[in-house]
């Protein structure tokens, strides 16, 4: 191989002093030994025989990667990509004009985005998405399940429980409706307790460790292969706060995004982000943007900004590979996300001015 | 800086070597450099041999000069122009992209890198009948959205009947590599590069174009902090880049993100000056609007940096 030693992983102070010693290319490596290798650098074996492992690894690198299975880097024609889209689920949101405008629903494989100021329902989407990724095949979903990672502490168990007795019920009417062999037997597998059960949930307090679960989920996922959705609520929180070396800030949110996307890749599953909103303060005026900087915008395959017009929120499609920009108005029921109703029904009950902001907790609308 | 070894040229054998670096000869560079005569003496090696190992070092490791109407008629022998897929991004780029250079797209999110990309992959296999190989490092290679450009290319050519026999082959010749990390874009490339070398007298799957999006995606984990070793990676990269395209008369695009110094200032290329020098063309994507979900998007090209063109150029995009 004509691999040039610039070009291997190798730690930079070793990197240095093949340069200096001459090396140039892989071939001259392995043919140089670790006897030899040793002897040249002026290091231990040991270290001679762990460079000359990485860089055999690297040179037989086609074998080493079909032999780990994952395929991280198996190359595809653009044919066998579009079958393989097609057969692809989405993971449905119950809001018919968001899964519309995002193409189906949130689709697995990319890194989806959603940024929103506080209280427009970030959130409240990630827990519907916890629950909508187990429907079963038969109802339209993925029957998967969901792993959480709340860095914020805004994960409401009992908001799920509502949510996902919504979404049961709503199941058991179309199987009531169309009465078919599979669907009942699907329901039968399909309660609250089941749903609960499958979604994992971790609590990560600052950024080491929100960076260590990233790093350690490919395990985990492996382990637990029907995770079909992983949410990271709170991408900005950890890493907004307490941080001096903004390089260091940019480089460890590059490296995390890129995890992010092996993950996603590697393991069919969607992963879900919430960042927060910051101001840009401009010459004439200030404008409410997305957090973390620039090149964090990059990460997202597909963003999503969450904004209030009025008393109604909206959602708009900021930046998606194949669907075209738009904005659609949803709404946030008791029941969990759903499409904005139509002004027939019935206004809220009292006529006292509510914030419009957060739902206030009333009796009467607790089941 | 090759060093020294036996069999690197006939007439240097194990002996000569051990004698050379006694006396501190390690490397071709040293010895090319070095007084023949001092080293024959301190090594009591033959004189002649050693001038007739230098004759040879000297013919396997330095460059030729080229005479300029040689590389003039050499180059408009090998060049070609491929198009973009856009009239008027191909009018940006005067007339299309010139294999043999880098090409760089920059632009904030969702100002169209990827779509450009797809259009053009879409242009080079269904109109040129070419192989692409599209290197994709953040997940954002969408088939499907491939397959709608490719039938509105069709259209707008009037093949609509030939397009179920010829759509499934112009996918075919789209080759997508999925690569998330800098060393398995390197091999990626190194792959490729073995791939053209073996096939240059074959005349199966001419391929005159390689994408890559995004290097910045690739090369970000590894700047900042207080370590050079992404300064060092992104230097080979470039190398390894614009060897390829002049090597094998490809055409590189790759695609760039945008960064502000301060969070008012305006726009530069991510990557820094030491990139800057690498792509020969760089052209900026920005989508002007006011504010989201409010006016129409009005997307615009313009040409940063060019060897043919004057910079300052701005055309409007359309990405079907």
């Amino acid at each position: 191989m004509q691999r040039e030693v610039g070009s291997l992983p190798l730690a930079p102070a070793l990197r240095a002093r093949l340069a200096a010693a001459g090396f140039q290319t892989a071939q001259e490596l392995l043919e140089t030994g670790p006897c030899g290798l040793s002897k040249e650098l002026g290091i231990s074996k040991e270290e001679a025989l762990e460079a000359l492992q990485v860089v055999r690894q690297e040179c037989h690198g086609d074998t080493a990667r079909t032999a780990r299975g994952s395929g991280a880097t198996r190359k595809f024609t653009a044919l066998e990509l579009l079958e393989e889209e097609q057969a692809q689920g989405f993971i449905i949101t119950f809001c018919s004009a968001l899964d519309n405008m995002l193409g189906g629903g949130v689709q697995l494989t990319k890194i989806t985005e959603i940024c929103g100021a506080p209280g427009v329902g970030k959130t409240q989407l990630c827990m519907q998405l916890a629950v909508d990724v187990q429907i079963p095949e038969c109802f339209g979903g993925v029957a998967g399940e969901a792993v959480f990672i709340d860095t914020e502490g805004s994960f409401m168990v009992d908001r799920v429980v509502d949510i996902a007795a919504a979404c049961v019920q709503h199941c058991q009417l179309i199987a009531e409706a169309q009465r078919e062999e599979d669907h009942l037997k699907a329901l039968e597998t399909f309660s609250v307790e089941s749903i609960l059960s499958h979604i994992y949930y971790f609590r990560c307090r600052d950024y080491v460790e929100l960076l260590a679960q990233v790093y350690l989920l490919p395990e985990f996922l492996s382990e637990h292969s029907k995770v079909r959705l992983v949410v990271i609520d709170g991408i900005a929180f950890p890493f907004r706060h307490d941080f001096e070396d903004l390089s260091l800030r940019t480089r460890l949110l590059n490296g995390l995004a890129q995890q992010l996307i092996i993950t996603a890749n590697d393991h069919k599953s969607a992963v879900v982000l919430t960042n927060q909103m910051t101001t840009r303060i401009g010459q004439s005026q200030s404008t409410l943007v997305p957090a973390l900087g620039e090149s964090w915008g990059h990460a997202a395959t597909v963003r999503l900004i969450f904004h209030w017009d009025n008393s109604q929120r909206l959602a708009t499609l900021y930046k998606s590979p194949s669907q075209k920009e738009a904005t659609i108005p949803y709404d946030i029921t008791p029941r969990g996300f759903r499409d904005v109703q139509p002004p027939a029904v019935a206004p809220s009950a009292d006529g006292t001015e509510r914030n419009p902001r957060k739902r206030p907790r009333r009796e009467e609308e607790k089941q | 800086m090759v060093v020294l070894w036996a069999g690197l040229c006939p007439g240097l054998t194990e002996e000569m070597i051990q004698l050379l670096r006694g006396n501190g000869i390690r490397t071709v560079v040293d010895f090319v450099s070095s007084n023949l005569e001092d080293v024959s003496q301190k090594c009591s090696l033959s004189y002649k041999a050693l001038v007739a190992v230098r004759r040879v070092l000297l013919a396997q490791f330095s460059a030729f000069p080229a005479n300029g109407a040689d590389l003039y008629e050499e180059l408009k022998s090998s060049t070609a122009i491929l198009p973009t897929g856009s009239p008027s991004l191909d009018q940006l780029l005067d007339s299309g992209l010139y294999t043999g250079e880098v090409t760089e797209l920059m632009g904030a999110p969702g100002s169209g890198k990827t779509q450009v990309c797809l259009g053009i992959a879409a242009s080079v296999s269904l109109g040129l009948k070419q192989h692409v190989v599209f290197l994709d490092s953040t997940g954002g290679f969408t088939a499907s959205r491939l397959y709608q450009m490719l039938r509105a290319q069709t259209e707008d050519e009037e093949e609509q009947a030939s397009f179920a026999g010829a759509g499934p082959y112009a996918l075919q010749r789209i080759q997508v590599v999925r690569v998330f990390d800098i060393y398995e874009v390197l091999s990626a490339l190194q792959e490729l590069r073995d791939h053209l070398s073996q096939q240059v007298m074959s005349s199966t799957g001419p391929l005159k174009i390689v994408v890559i999006d995004s290097v910045s995606a690739v090369i970000y984990p590894l700047m900042g902090g207080r370590q050079s070793e992404g300064l060092a990676i992104m230097m080979q990269f470039s190398r390894e880049l614009k060897s390829l395209a002049r090597e094998f008369s490809l055409a590189v695009v790759v695609t760039n993100q945008v960064t502000r110094d301060s969070s008012t200032g305006p726009l530069k290329p991510a990557l820094g000056r030491s990139w800057s020098f690498v792509p020969s063309t760089r052209v900026l994507l920005e989508s002007k609007e006011a504010t989201w979900g409010r006016g129409p998007m009005q997307r615009v090209a313009s040409l940063a940096k060019s060897p043919r063109q004057p910079t300052g150029l701005q055309v409007e995009l359309d990405i079907g």
